[in-house]
């Protein structure tokens, strides 16, 4: 399946993309989908993942999911 | 609870005020403005990006969650995105409640979890004067 994956603020600047789509199982976690596409990148402990826009596990397989979006730290209002 | 959550590239402009509910007794006005300095060094504005859909369901979450601690009768949420000057508003909130404990304890919680939880930040990238 295709998943499409986020990001945004600071994760964006050093990703460098915005938006990109990843050949994926249902059985894979975000954090190994991001290894895929970002295999230098190691989120810390204040990056949170979006699966279907809810907060979700790093390590907990995406399902049948549409959608991964990598949250920093937000600093809205 | 009626609930109204708006993102915009616009500058904020406050609703108009409610004519015809009288059992209005409090309304909390809340605006977060840009300041001319970020971290010591000042700064033209400040631009702010959104994860729009999921900013949208998470602040429709954390007003069903609140108004269950703080019933008030309507709440009003205007987020700006894109880039925001010093002194204008990034952040709207307008709480109508009949009793005014409800209406300040609602609004002090709900930015707190917007600041928290909500997808939006703001970036200092192209803001430097």
């Amino acid at each position: 399946m295709k998943i499409k994956l986020l990001a945004f603020a600071q994760v964006r600047i050093e990703l460098g993309f915005a938006e990109s789509t990843v050949e994926c199982s249902a059985t894979e976690t975000p954090r190994a989908i991001l290894a895929k596409v970002a295999p230098e990148y190691r989120p810390d402990s204040s990056v949170r993942v979006a699966v279907n826009r809810e907060y979700a596990d790093w390590d907990k397989p995406v399902g049948e999911a549409f959608e991964l979006a990598i949250i920093p730290l937000v600093s809205g209002g | 609870m009626k609930t109204h959550i708006e993102l915009t590239h616009q500058a904020i402009l406050p609703p108009p005020l409610p004519t015809d509910d009288r059992e209005i007794g409090a309304q909390v006005d809340f605006l977060g403005i840009v300041r001319e300095s970020e971290a010591g060094e000042p700064i033209a504005g400040l631009n702010y990006e959104a994860h729009e859909p999921m900013a949208q369901s998470m602040m429709q979450r954390i007003l069903a969650d609140l108004a269950l601690l703080h019933p008030c009768k309507e709440v009003w949420i205007i987020h700006r995105l894109g880039f925001v000057p010093v002194g204008q508003a990034a952040l709207f909130t307008r709480v109508l409640s009949k009793h005014r404990k409800a209406a300040l304890h609602l609004t002090d919680e709900l930015i707190d979890r917007i600041k928290k939880d909500v997808p939006i930040w703001k970036l200092l990238e192209g803001t430097k004067e």
